[in-house]
């Protein structure tokens, strides 16, 4: 039965497992909510490095190139020269073989030192031939732009069209030690190499630059014994840093609620908005004293004698020409930058060892062999990390974040949970095997914390469903920062002050046991869910509808050419990437409704699709509450015509600024909105109706949509499902809809619509399609036409008097919206008795709901014939096309290019602002951003769906947790790893201390490792964990509640209750500490039910919310 | 999101510069100042949401004074367009910590009197998170590109119709070379607006990189759970809203008020209820109603100091397990400020005061009940074993209390005497939580605010034994047997605990019951696992 569950828990998805690598490789399409990257599309061998150096004098040189690289037997093998060398496949092929040799022999290595006979003997022969053709255009782009003078360094992605690649390239200033130009003899040995008639011609880069060859031989005075680069211990032994990172936590930035309960999680992303914040300027967020070290570290540099130079590391994976590999890739690549960078760090750090030890060997061709060979190890570690990383199995459904997503299946999942969790405290709890796991995954992974922080407000749900953060939501809203970020802090734990970065491995040789173990760790190692919000603003996304990237798809079934086939049509339809703006009116736009940005209007009308989406407002308008307020707020907007709207904004403006003596102008939506309405009041409205409604999207005010559609923005795909009607019950029904949708796409549109409106007024409807234009020409547009120009010049007047009075026609509808009629047929009366009179064709608010489409859209038409029909008013600037050799020019006396710009901008938005007072004075312009509607996607391509892995082949450095079946390699890594770490934080801030928990279900030991303290004893790779007494009564009452048959709901609620409880007693314990400089552990234990074991739990979890109790305990 | 978007051009006789730029402008900074100072024209438009302006401005700049105005302000560096992207037209990442990070996309507009017939521009969003920056890399190259192709349809449009008019290649072709013809039309750079023959460009790339830059800084969000509210917390919220429907029905009826009045009045319950959750420290929540007097308790530490350790744990445990408690003196004060320190040994629901009345009240209505010395207390409560009488005297200097009294005005003039009907002996164990709560209170080393946190704890950790057993016995009403191996489970099987259990139940919010009987309800709930 056991193996049976774990089988769904693990692999649901395929994706777990020993079979994991192979249907990982051999499985092509991806998967579902779940994911794992599919790896057969990825060639590791395809991954290049480069490495460049440019020099003040000697100009660019290109130190290494991988695909320059041969081994020797192949070399001999296979003699022609110019076919592309191919590294040996044998390098990098799989995951584990490679990962595990690469990286023994690399400790190995770096721990001798290098000496020439220690590399004469183990080194596999490479040879280093003529780096590729491409190799000085890659070598521009590495170094572009980037200033000789700058120190830090650099970070760049290119994506290269053809052939596909993604390269990404740091640039680092060298720190050379007094032997200034010592890499020099490096560069000499490939040039010495070069020059072996055996192995090619020259690089012709190279060879011009050779004259500077003076400190080559100051290479072999190199004292040999010179212990390598320390890793800065000293400097950056944590605590220090801690210090100042908690200073800076309590530094009062003016939290705007630092009293809510999540505080900490709060503060921590209001830091993070505010530190990447750009509007004081650009402030360097940390200090980068990155170099690229060619000195080691006991030879002081002297600054006098350093030259400039720069050191280019580049990266660059050739990409699958597939679409879909390659997006998959990038998909991996962009969302997991930061591991990526960790990674090129590393190998930065491996090519520095390389170029530093291999100048002590004298003879040339083995200094290079040592180089090249040091190198490629470096990489295929690289590689065979990243292939690791991009093909783990992961867990398919973490506990905590499958829960958080509100699957339906909850109860389930609880039990499933709770099933195992009990299991687990049972059996495995031996000399408190799992009580001590769970306490150094709860003292080191914080991020539980805040989610049993109570909060002071009440529940929404059930209590088992937390609710989200509504401060953290609202921050998010305006204070953006990177929730990426937090997700990643979250998941490592470092949210705690010091800020420690805590990864969780499982060993053990029962591999379903480990899989169980970390499935129920998926619970307590929390974070937060990322969803992904698609903004549009013109797309009245229908709930059925797909909405992918942005664009809409709609699918229909198709008759085909030949007899009895169909055809998916699927339409992908894209929101124009450019936002027209609502602009104000102007005496000029009055004269002149499509101004010259619409080039083509004199040709007629066809071309323009005014994405109308009135429809949706119009349906959503009997839904609200406020009948009268919805009147006037969506009438005008309804009618879908920018035009009117901009009239209205003038004759606003006009009323308003005395009235309210407010300078600002509103926006058009305001403006329809019943005119006295000041914004606020309007959005407040809206908000306060909107989300009952529409739970899952943004207030959407569509805005008007003027926009041309200059180009077709229908792209049809077409795919054949069988080429035979299948005589399947449904199918009919389903050609139905299908062709209803057909029709939708077609000029038969208005009759769905109207179906629509009258069947279903919730639903929100798609934007009109083309076809609809025919309807556009109508007569009805000839009286506005002819009164627009008296209404134009009778405009001042008529603003005169409708300030005074009032009483004008003009004034009526504003007057009727204004007063909030109830009645949608008084202002819609009100409104087309002013564009008749007015010519503004203005329909205000459409009468009655149910009022067919049709008629509708012949109502709007005058506003866009009108619009189309006067492009050259008397007042009229500029023609919309340049006549045969007329091509205007704007001349300036300094600068052509600027004052052009100028000119025609001042000119624009003097055209903008004289329509209102502001001739000349005051040149901003306040534009409204078109409403947006925005449809969420849970989104997977997060870390906590990618960090959180299954059972791997072997250690891995990166994830967050998983489990494998020996600890051997961890042994060789671990280390190192940690202190990686804390050198290269992925976490993008920096941290005090790394720390590895490994759970050894073989040995039943639990032990906690760190960057900072060196383990004295050999056999153990940390310390061993105290068993906290919290946690262990914790899993004892939860085990026995389950006995006794309680709800896994209901236990699971009583767990968080209990982890609660742990965060009030850190509550405690920080105010207790308060006052103490020492603590009395008889008096914790006594009065406050503290136990010494549990000291190191809480005082974890006080360090969240009161930085100072590390500091007093440290 | 925190970023920068700019269009730049690349000048042939200036190198690269930025045209126009939009920024976020968040809601602390002083709204509309930043446009004063910019030399070009600016627009701003504000969103509804969390105050976030989006500002643009033309960058209206001599070649001269150019480098000046660009260090001052953030925004993209010359060197941006330095950059090198293979084909020249396409996404390119860039920066560093000191400067900020890049994502760029060149491209061309066509011009048919430039020089190749086209101008290089770029569109480059900078932030200074490089992290978001590359994980939007997929975005905003498609947003990106979208308006480019726009940009360029419009320009194509007008390039063709100029060629058509006006074929420049072949007038170059024919026009011998002049060196004035020549320059003009190297330096004839027109302006975006009229190569896309767009008067409203600028206002449109406003609203597009407005749009861009909401769109993109909203594009991935967080849903981050918070922890339940303590039972507290909810039995507050219920009682505000109690109250607040009891004002409104106030107003509707005067004659209820009437009858309501001294039983609740409106000023205590208030208090009561502002007081938060965390912060059960009564003395605060006493100031601020009563600033005219200090409180005449303390604390509970005080308290057990005036009155007396065995008074104290005596009082204590009538308190703990809902016996009502009458405090019989003509000082009101003295009286309320007794029962804001005694309260906060008990969960918030369990608390029903009536703070001073002129007769008896029945117990059911109240656990706390301030009396005037004059009035009679039924026999059957005084002897009852389910109250405890604190009466306090007016009384001779010399049978004062000796400890911690000295300095203590107001408080020495009283004694105190504490009756119960029948007196607890003094060898039983009593309630976990009475002997945790006077350990703590005994250990001086205990700063107040340590107790306060101390009682909020034990609180919680015993309401979450309440939970328990509530939905034991009360929601899925389990034998007997079960119930006491459950109430050893939760390390509650002595009497005491349990009657304190039992009595702290009633102080469950409304909220947490209703949802454990829906629950329960539920068909999902139900299932049974087996």
């Amino acid at each position: 039965m056991a193996p049976t569950l774990l089988q769904k828990l693990f692999n649901k998805r395929g994706s777990s497992g020993s079979s994991a690598a192979a249907s990982a490789q051999g499985r092509a399409p991806k998967e579902g909510p779940a994911f794992s990257w599919s790896c057969s599309e990825f060639d590791l061998n395809e991954i290049r490095l480069i490495v460049y150096q440019d020099c003040d004098r000697r100009g660019r040189q290109v130190l290494f190139d991988s695909k320059a690289v041969q081994k020797i037997e192949e070399v001999t093998a296979q003699k022609t020269e110019d076919v592309p060398i191919k590294i040996s496949a044998k390098c990098c092929q799989g995951s584990s073989s490679v990962s595990s040799s690469s990286s023994s022999s690399i400790s190995s290595h770096s721990s001798s030192g290098g000496s020439s006979h220690h590399a004469k003997e183990q080194l596999p022969k490479y040879q280093y031939t003529r780096p590729a053709s491409d190799v000085n255009m890659l070598g521009e782009m590495m170094f572009g732009s980037v200033a000789m003078s700058y120190k830090g360094s650099t970070l760049k992605i290119h994506y290269i069209r053809s052939p596909p690649q993604l390269m990404i390239s740091k640039v680092f200033s060298a720190r050379m030690g007094s032997f200034c130009g010592s890499t020099n003899n490096l560069q000499d040995s490939f040039e010495y190499i070069n020059q072996d008639p055996n192995l090619g011609k020259l690089n012709t880069n190279q060879n011009s630059l050779g004259p500077c060859r003076t400190g080559s031989n100051l290479a072999h005075s190199t004292p040999v014994d010179m212990p390598s680069r320390g890793q800065n211990e000293d400097r950056d032994s944590g605590i220090a840093r801690s210090a100042s990172l908690s200073s800076l936590l309590i530094t009062p930035f003016p939290s705007p609620s630092s009293s809510t309960s999540s505080s900490s999680s709060y503060q921590r992303r209001w830091l993070r908005s505010q530190t990447t914040s750009l509007e004081n300027g650009i402030i360097p967020r940390r200090s980068t004293d990155e170099t690229f070290s060619l000195a080691e570290e006991t030879c002081s540099s002297n600054p006098a004698m350093v030259r400039r130079k720069k050191i280019a590391i580049s990266i660059i994976f050739s990409l699958c020409e597939k679409e879909e590999a390659q997006r998959n890739f990038q998909d991996f690549f962009f969302s997991h930058f930061p591991l990526f960078e960790s990674h090129m760090n590393r190998l930065k750090s491996a090519i520095e060892k390389a170029m530093i030890s291999c100048r002590k060997i004298a003879e040339s061709s083995l200094r290079v062999q040592f180089y090249v060979s040091r190198l490629m190890e470096a990489l295929g570690e690289f590689r065979g990390t990243i292939w690791n990383l991009y093909s783990v199995p992961r867990i398919a459904e973490p506990v905590w974040l499958t829960m958080m997503s509100g699957t339906l299946e909850k109860n389930q999942l609880c039990q499933r949970f709770l099933k195992e969790f009990t299991l687990l405290i049972e059996q495995i709890n031996k000399n408190q095997f799992f009580a001590a796991l769970l306490t150094a995954v709860l003292t080191y992974h914080l991020a539980w914390v805040p989610t049993v922080m109570p909060v002071d407000h009440p529940p929404i749900k059930a209590f088992s469903e937390k609710r989200t953060s509504q401060s953290v939501n609202m921050l998010a809203k305006t204070h953006p920062y990177n929730p990426l970020w937090a997700q990643l802090g979250d998941l490592y734990g470092a949210i705690g002050s010091p800020v420690r970065l805590t990864r969780t491995v499982v060993v053990g040789k029962q591999k379903d046991l480990v899989q169980r173990i970390l499935y129920v760790l998926t619970y307590f190692l929390r974070c937060s869910e990322l969803q992904e919000n698609q903004l549009t603003w013109s797309g009245n996304h229908g709930e059925g509808d797909q909405v992918l990237n942005g664009s809409k798809i709609i699918t229909a079934l198709e008759k085909g050419e030949v007899e009895e086939s169909e055809y998916v049509v699927i339409t992908v339809r894209n929101e124009p990437a450019l936002v027209p703006p609502i602009l104000p009116p102007t005496a000029a736009e009055r004269h002149n409704p499509w101004p010259a940005g619409f080039p083509e209007s004199p040709e007629g009308t066809d071309s323009r699709d005014l994405g109308l989406k009135p429809d949706k407002e119009a349906n959503r308008r009997p839904e609200q509450g406020s009948e009268a307020c919805s009147t006037g707020c969506q009438g005008p907007a309804s009618d879908a015509s920018w035009k009117p709207q901009n009239a209205f904004c003038g004759d606003e403006k006009n009323k308003e600024a005395p009235q309210d003596g407010s300078s600002r102008l509103p926006s058009c939506e305001v403006l329809g909105a019943g005119m006295k309405m000041d914004q606020q009041a309007v959005c407040e409205l809206l908000k306060v109706e909107m989300p009952t409604r529409l739970p899952d999207r943004s207030v959407a005010w569509p805005c008007p949509d003027r926009h041309l559609r200059e180009k077709p923005s229908l792209e049809k795909v077409t795919f054949q499902i069988g080429s035979f009607a299948s005589p399947e019950s449904d199918f009919e029904s389903r050609m139905k809809k299908m062709e209803e949708r057909v029709k939708a796409c077609g000029p038969s549109l208005e009759a769905r619509e109207a179906a629509d409106v009258a069947q279903d007024p919730q639903v929100s409807r798609s934007p009109f399609k083309p076809g609809f234009q025919e309807n556009v020409c109508c007569p009805q547009n000839r009286p506005s036409e002819g009164d627009e120009g008296e209404s134009d010049k009778g405009f001042a007047e008529d603003r005169g008097s409708r300030n005074d009075t009032a009483a004008d026609t003009a004034g009526q509808l504003s007057h009727a919206a204004d007063l909030g009629t109830a009645s949608h047929g008084t202002a819609g009366t009100g409104g087309r008795r002013l564009e008749a009179a007015r010519g503004l064709y203005v329909k205000a608010a459409e009468g009655p709901v149910l009022e067919p489409v049709a008629p509708r859209c012949v109502q709007r038409g005058p506003g866009l014939v009108a619009g189309a029909n006067i492009p050259c008013g008397d007042d009229n600037k500029k023609a919309n096309f340049r006549t045969e050799g007329d091509i205007p020019r704007n001349e300036s006396s300094d600068s052509a290019l600027g004052d052009s710009d100028d000119e025609a901008c001042a000119s624009a938005m003097l055209d903008l602002g004289h329509g209102g007072d502001r001739t000349g004075g005051s040149l901003e312009v306040e534009l409204p951003l078109p409403r947006s509607q925005s449809i969420s996607t849970q989104n997977v391509r997060n870390f906590g769906r990618s960090l959180l892995a299954g059972y791997c082949p072997t250690y891995m450095p990166d994830l967050v947790l998983h489990g494998t079946g020996s600890d051997e390699k961890l042994k060789q890594c671990l280390v190192a790893d940690l202190v990686h770490t804390v050198h290269h934080p992925v976490l993008d801030e920096p941290i005090a201390e790394a720390v590895c928990i490994i759970a050894d279900t073989d040995k039943w030991s639990v032990q906690v490792a760190t960057s900072q303290r060196k383990v004295t004893d050999n056999m153990k790779l940390g310390q061993d964990v105290l068993v906290s007494s919290q946690v262990s009564s914790l899993l004892q009452s939860i085990l026995q509640l389950y006995k006794l048959h309680l709800p896994a709901d209901f236990c699971i609620m009583h767990l968080e209750d209990r982890l609660q409880e742990m965060y009030l007693k850190s509550k405690m314990l920080s105010e207790y500490l308060r006052g103490h400089t020492r603590v009395h552990v008889k008096e914790l234990g006594v009065v406050l039910g503290i136990e010494s074991n549990d000291l190191p739990l809480l005082t974890a979890i006080a360090s969240t919310h009161s930085p100072y109790v590390a500091q007093i305990l440290l | 999101m925190n970023a920068i978007v700019a269009l730049c051009h690349f000048c042939e006789l200036h190198g690269p510069r930025t045209l126009f730029c939009t920024e976020v402008l968040h809601a602390p900074l002083p709204q509309g100042d930043g446009n004063e100072d910019s030399p070009g024209q600016g627009e701003q438009a504000e969103e509804e949401e969390g105050g976030i302006q989006m500002s643009s401005r033309m960058r209206a700049h001599s070649p001269a004074e150019g480098a000046s105005v660009e260090s001052s302000s953030p925004g993209p560096k010359k060197s941006d367009m330095c950059e090198v992207c293979p084909g020249r037209e396409g996404p390119i990442f860039f920066g560093d910590e000191q400067h900020g990070f890049v994502f760029s996309h060149t491209f061309f507009i066509k011009d048919s009197l430039a020089r190749g017939f086209q101008r290089w521009y770029s569109i480059i969003t900078i932030m200074m998170d490089r992290i978001y920056l590359i994980n939007s890399w997929p975005f905003l190259l498609g947003k990106v590109r979208g308006i480019i192709d726009e940009l360029q349809g419009k320009a194509l449009k007008v390039f063709e119709a100029e060629q058509f008019g006006c074929p420049q290649r072949a007038q170059r072709m024919n026009t011998a070379f002049t060196p004035f013809l020549h320059q003009r039309n190297g330096n004839a750079a027109r302006s975006l607006t009229s190569l896309t023959s767009d008067d409203n460009l600028w206002a449109c790339l406003h609203t597009s990189f407005a749009w861009l830059l909401k769109a993109c800084g909203s594009r991935l969000t967080e849903k981050l759970l918070e922890g339940a509210p303590t039972e507290d917390t909810l039995v507050q919220m219920e009682k505000l809203a109690d109250l607040e429907e009891e004002s409104e029905s106030w107003d509707n009826s005067e004659a209820e008020e009437e009858e309501k009045a001294p039983v609740l009045p409106e000023g205590t319950e208030g208090r009561e209820l502002t007081q938060g959750p965390a912060e059960s420290s009564s003395l605060s929540g006493c100031g601020s109603w009563q600033p005219r007097k200090l409180p005449v308790f303390k604390s509970l530490r005080h308290m057990r100091q005036v009155l007396g350790a065995p008074s104290f744990r005596m009082l204590a445990w009538h308190v703990l397990m809902g016996n009502q408690v009458i405090w019989k003196s003509g000082d009101v004060d003295l009286v309320q400020s007794a029962f804001e320190v005694l309260r906060t040994m008990l969960p918030v629901g369990c608390v029903r005061i009536i703070p001073y009345s002129s007769q008896y009240e029945e117990a059911y209505r109240c656990n706390f009940l301030g009396l005037s010395p004059h009035v009679q207390i039924p026999p059957h409560v005084l002897s009852s074993e389910f109250a405890v009488i604190v009466e306090v005297h007016t009384a001779a200097r010399s049978t004062l209390h000796p400890v911690g009294c000295e300095d203590d005005q107001s408080l020495s003039k009283y004694e105190f005497v504490v009756t119960s009907g029948s007196p607890v002996a003094a060898d039983r164990v009593g309630p976990t939580i009475l002997n945790k709560i006077e350990a703590a209170l005994t250990n001086q080393n205990l700063s107040v605010d340590v107790v306060d946190q101390c009682l909020v704890c034990l609180k919680e950790e015993w309401m979450n034994k309440v939970k328990v057993l509530f939905k034991f016995t009360k929601v899925d009403s389990r034998p007997k047997e079960d119930t006491q191996k459950l109430l050893s489970i939760l390390g509650a099987s002595e009497e005491d605990n349990v009657k304190l259990l039992k009595f702290w139940m009633t102080g469950l919010s409304k909220t947490y019951k209703s949802h454990l009987m829906s629950t329960v309800r539920s068909p999902t709930a139900s299932e049974s696992r087996n």
